[in-house]
């Protein structure tokens, strides 16, 4: 046990340059339908210790959110929080830096998550690129699952948590 | 008179603007959000053919995304000259049904109500908010379809003889079938940008009871207006108007004002 938490500091340690990456994302939220509720709803995001500000769009139930650039960003959190407070995440689409981490064979790493890009871009991405989560508890269930029927091949052994993304 | 009530409360329903889900005389099938706490002061009361008045103390938890749960307290003076603590009652909701988008949802929650009355029984209708010792169960359905919201419960109520002695007359009904359908929509804001905007949201409520086989119902259209300060303090304002009753009761043309304060994150 102890020497788990050792490699997962040392984890937190080497893969610390690469939390930056994550700048902000744009969350929908649906079912939201009153005040007393959003405010609910970002209360608990805010929570997270990661989350640096949040910005609420009440018209689109949007939360611009803003991500601290010394920590890594949980996305499995973030939806856990909405659920929790009686909605679901309708889309999340969250920017990432691709000028130092770039995408080989369609995956790319964060924080020792690996992530799927989904409409393999052929196309070299670099920038900042906003990348929507399209797992189960992101997205509405027929998106989702649209998407992850394409997952047709094996998945290559890749560490940490695996999301699906489209770019 | 009555007919155009009930046309009003109809066409409120169909033409709600802004849906708005936080029913003041009914519960909707959502939850509040986990580990929020929820405190509301309420009176209500009835001034013919004397004014007589009941407060209420309830503190409502969302335990889980899927459970909540109510304590409620009550004291009146319906049925003493003075105010005498009525007794309480406990209420649990279940959400087990969420199909959600961002314009619409649709939710289902099972609920169940228990209480211990020690007021000596004189109506007919079956309430748990003070006046019979019973157990309440049903259901309850929430759609919202993009700016149509409705809502809709059907319950069974089931009273046992009152705490202190008060037994159930034999005359009366030991069972009743509830049932409600409510809408709601914001007034104000018109443009939604933060969260310390005044809200004034309007009900139409309509509130029903039967006793089967005793020939006992009633049907009330329970507008009401509602105002939240800062996401955080809500007061509700409501006064039943019976479309039809044939049953002896309490909530005949009763009024309702509630003070609630939320707590977020406990």
């Amino acid at each position: 046990m102890k020497a788990l938490k050792i490699f997962m500091a040392l984890l937190m340690l080497t893969t610390g340059i690469a939390k930056a990456q994550f700048t902000k994302a744009e969350l929908q939220v649906s079912g939201l339908t009153c005040a007393l509720c959003a405010k609910a709803t970002e209360k608990s995001l805010r929570t997270l210790p990661f989350i640096g500000d949040i910005k609420p769009d009440l018209i689109r139930n949007i939360f611009v959110i803003t991500f601290k650039n010394d920590q890594a960003v949980n996305f499995d959190e973030i939806s856990k929080k909405v659920q929790d407070a009686g909605f679901f995440v309708n889309s999340l689409k969250a920017t990432f830096n691709f000028d130092k981490v770039k995408v080989a064979n369609n995956y790319f790493s964060y924080g020792g998550d690996t992530f799927r890009v989904m409409n393999g871009a052929d196309k070299p991405i670099s920038g900042q690129v906003p990348v929507t989560i399209v797992d189960k508890g992101f997205a509405p269930k027929s998106l989702s699952k649209k998407y992850i029927s394409q997952v047709a091949d094996a998945a290559p052994v890749k560490p940490g948590r695996i999301y699906h993304v489209a770019i | 008179m009555k007919h155009l009530l009930l046309a009003l409360c109809l066409w409120a329903m169909a033409y709600s603007v802004f849906s708005q889900e936080l029913y003041v005389s009914t519960e909707p099938a959502s939850n509040m959000a986990t580990n929020s706490l929820g405190i509301r002061v309420e009176d209500q009361g009835y001034f013919n053919p004397t004014y007589k008045n009941r407060e209420t103390l309830e503190l409502m938890y969302g335990a889980s995304r899927h459970l909540m749960v109510h304590g409620s307290i009550y004291v009146s003076d319906y049925y003493e000259n003075q105010q005498h603590f009525d007794g309480g009652s406990i209420y649990v909701k279940y959400r087990f049904l969420s199909v959600d988008s961002v314009q619409k949802h649709f939710r289902g929650a099972f609920f169940t109500k228990l209480s211990s009355i020690n007021n000596p029984i004189v109506n007919q209708e079956i309430t748990l908010e003070g006046d019979n010792s019973g157990l309440q169960s049903g259901f309850v359905f929430t759609q919202l379809l993009h700016k149509l919201a409705l809502s809709g419960t059907v319950s069974y109520l089931h009273a046992w003889d009152n705490a202190g002695g008060f037994n159930l007359p034999v005359s009366n009904a030991k069972n009743a079938v509830a049932y409600t359908l409510s809408s709601g929509y914001l007034l104000l804001p018109k443009a939604y940008k933060d969260y310390s905007q005044l809200n004034v949201n309007v009900y139409a409520e309509l509130l029903g009871k039967t006793n089967p086989g005793y020939g006992q119902s009633y049907l009330d259209a329970a507008p009401a207006v509602q105002l939240i300060f800062n996401s955080l303090i809500r007061v509700d304002f409501s006064y039943r108007i019976p479309l039809y009753n044939s049953m002896i009761r309490n909530t005949d043309h009763m009024y309702l004002v509630r003070l609630e304060y939320n707590l977020f994150n406990l």
